[in-house]
């Protein structure tokens, strides 16, 4: 059995339908309707011991909602989870002890204490003992730079070192599956390549990673495995390469050319594809479909018209694809 | 269990150290939580400078009942102070986290602040309930001063699990503030005076509706051999039922508990 095992998931959240104004809240108060809204709708998900998985979609696809289902956080509408055997929102205890959860917009520790206090207050909800502890902390002191954090109120840290003790705290009891919702939203290019780096180092103890992100670079360096929701629904699951051969249909080609041409010309010479004129008049783009035309196609294209001097391709980039779910491109 | 305690001991006594960082708040606070006592007895004062006795109640025994509740009280900011920010955490989906670590999320609320105001409670209402019980006639015994510390400890139960079932209330109506219990709590205010001064239907509330009556009057009408003396003994049983409502409410609560955002 998987580590991770979600089947028909599904979370309908109640809202309360008011008309605008003073007025129609008054008027709900006597008479109240309620709109469904589906924020999960059906999914299935199984995760693997050690798999790191990116969770993916646009704002408000279901993605946080999904990480509170598995989490134990939320009672699910319909289907059942489990994790590690244990069911999340009935088991929440059991499942605390293999779990650790981290929601980048918000920080665990607690606001008026010392970072090194809220990590202790931890230690001792999840019995960890005083060995154990000491040693976690070297290893956590290692990799995120935690000592100058320790004796500093959690309010006063910076959106980085809180992430790092946010990190630390997450990951302090050593869980088997942790869940990162936006673990380098905010953060700066040093920073996040540093969250990075740890999460590959995470990765490679065997710990089970989930993530939700917008940051794509999270995901190419992280993750091996994309599964991809829109509207609550699933519409991809799979190796990240398998992503990019299935959706990533665009190349893209930018060419010097020898003399100033039009670009009608190309584009009678090359139908079926996009050719856009560059800065000057000799630099063209071809943008093309490369399961209908090969890169050499295209450059026969353009020598029949013009001679080339320079030309370089731009690979299927997982931002085209993931852009497109979020344009609500891809078919569903 | 014990585990259970040491959480909530650890937790409130980090917030504890955290608090006393800045000495002038504590001063403050403790003199701002004696004064409210004192206003308490100058209130009182005044009444009995005008009447012998409030209904059978000589002026020690009336302010022997306001010194318990007033003692009682400062028990809620000193050990329950995180339940207060109960409504704000609902609020803004903050019981996502307690709700992953393996510790009862009510524990985690509770110990989650402290309020010092509660030592300026506890040493005006223990000052008003020592010099009341040196100047009422109280027949003394073992089994008195017993039953008197379990009624004390009972009564205390009852006013912390009323805050808990009045912050809990939170998870139903929503609100960024605990509008529902500062209601709830704020009405018991009057459970400081003597019971028998008020008529029938508020009587009757603050036994059975809302027991605030267990919380000061029927234990001191116990203690100083009242008319229907018998019924503060049941303080205990009214204690294990209020803990049993608040542990209730609060899960209930949780299952509604849908975060924020999605």
């Amino acid at each position: 059995m998987s580590l991770v095992e979600a089947r028909g998931l599904t979370k309908i959240f109640r809202r309360p339908e008011k008309d605008p104004g003073l007025r129609g809240s008054l008027k709900h108060l006597v008479q109240r309707r309620f709109k469904d809204f589906r924020a999960v709708d059906g999914i299935d998900l199984s995760i693997e011991a050690g798999e790191s998985v990116a969770y993916v979609g646009p704002n408000g696809a279901g993605k946080s909602t999904t990480i509170k289902l598995l989490t134990g956080i939320l009672v699910p509408t319909a289907g059942t989870v489990r994790v590690a055997g244990a069911e999340p929102h009935t088991d929440r205890m059991v499942n605390a002890r293999n779990i650790g959860v981290l929601f980048g917009q918000r920080t665990q520790l607690w606001w008026d204490l010392p970072v090194r206090e809220s990590l202790a207050l931890l230690r001792d909800m999840y019995d960890l003992s005083p060995a154990f502890y000491k040693q976690r902390l070297e290893r956590l002191d290692e990799v995120l730079g935690l000592a100058d954090l320790l004796p500093v109120v959690a309010r006063k840290l910076s959106l980085g070192q809180r992430m790092r003790a946010d990190l630390a705290a997450a990951l302090l009891h050593q869980p088997k599956i942790v869940y990162l919702d936006e673990p380098t939203i905010g953060l700066d290019i040093s920073v996040k390549d540093r969250v990075r780096q740890f999460l590959r180092e995470l990765r490679q103890d065997g710990t089970t990673l989930m993530l939700t992100t917008h940051d794509l670079g999270d995901i190419e360096d992280v993750c091996e495995r994309i599964v991809i929701i829109d509207e609550g629904r699933k519409i991809f699951d799979g190796p990240l390469a398998q992503m990019k051969d299935r959706f990533a249909r665009v190349r893209r080609m930018h060419l010097q050319l020898a003399e100033p041409t039009p670009v009608e010309k190309l584009a009678e010479r090359l139908p079926d594809v996009e050719v856009i004129a560059g800065d000057s008049p000799t630099e063209v783009t071809v943008t093309f479909d490369r399961f209908t035309h090969t890169a050499g196609q295209i450059i026969a294209g353009v020598l029949d018209v013009v001679e080339v001097g320079e030309l370089h391709l731009d690979e299927p980039a997982i931002e085209d694809v993931v852009r497109k779910v979020y344009a609500g491109e891809l078919l569903r | 269990m014990r585990r259970t305690l040491r959480i909530y001991r650890r937790s409130l006594g980090a917030h504890l150290r955290a608090v006393l960082e800045y000495e002038a708040d504590f001063w403050v606070l403790i003199v701002a939580g004696l004064l409210f006592q004192v206003l308490n007895l100058i209130f009182l004062s005044a009444v009995f400078a005008h009447v012998p006795a409030l209904n059978g109640w000589s002026y020690p025994e009336a302010v022997l009942l306001a010194g318990t509740y007033g003692f009682v009280n400062g028990l809620g900011p000193l050990f329950f102070e995180g339940t207060w920010r109960l409504a704000g955490k609902i609020n803004h989906g903050e019981l996502d986290y307690p709700l992953t670590r393996p510790a009862p999320v009510l524990v985690q609320v509770v110990s989650g602040g402290i309020g010092l105001h509660g030592v300026g409670d506890l040493i005006g209402g223990g000052a008003m309930i020592g010099w009341g019980l040196a100047h009422s006639d109280i027949d003394w015994s073992p089994a008195r001063i017993g039953g008197g510390l379990l009624l004390l400890a009972s009564s205390a139960t009852i006013l912390l699990s009323l805050i808990v079932v009045g912050n809990a209330a939170s998870f139903w109506v929503g609100g960024n503030h605990p509008v529902f219990a500062m209601t709830l709590i704020r009405t018991g205010d009057m459970a400081k005076y003597p019971l028998s001064i008020y008529g029938v239907a508020v009587r009757a509330t603050f036994t059975v509706l809302v027991p605030y009556a267990f919380i000061s009057f029927f234990p001191a009408s116990w203690l100083l051999g009242k008319e229907s003396a018998w019924i503060g003994l049941l303080t205990p049983l009214v204690a294990l039922y209020c803990v049993y409502l608040a542990r209730l409410v609060f899960r209930l609560g949780l299952r509604r508990y849908d975060s924020a955002g999605h």
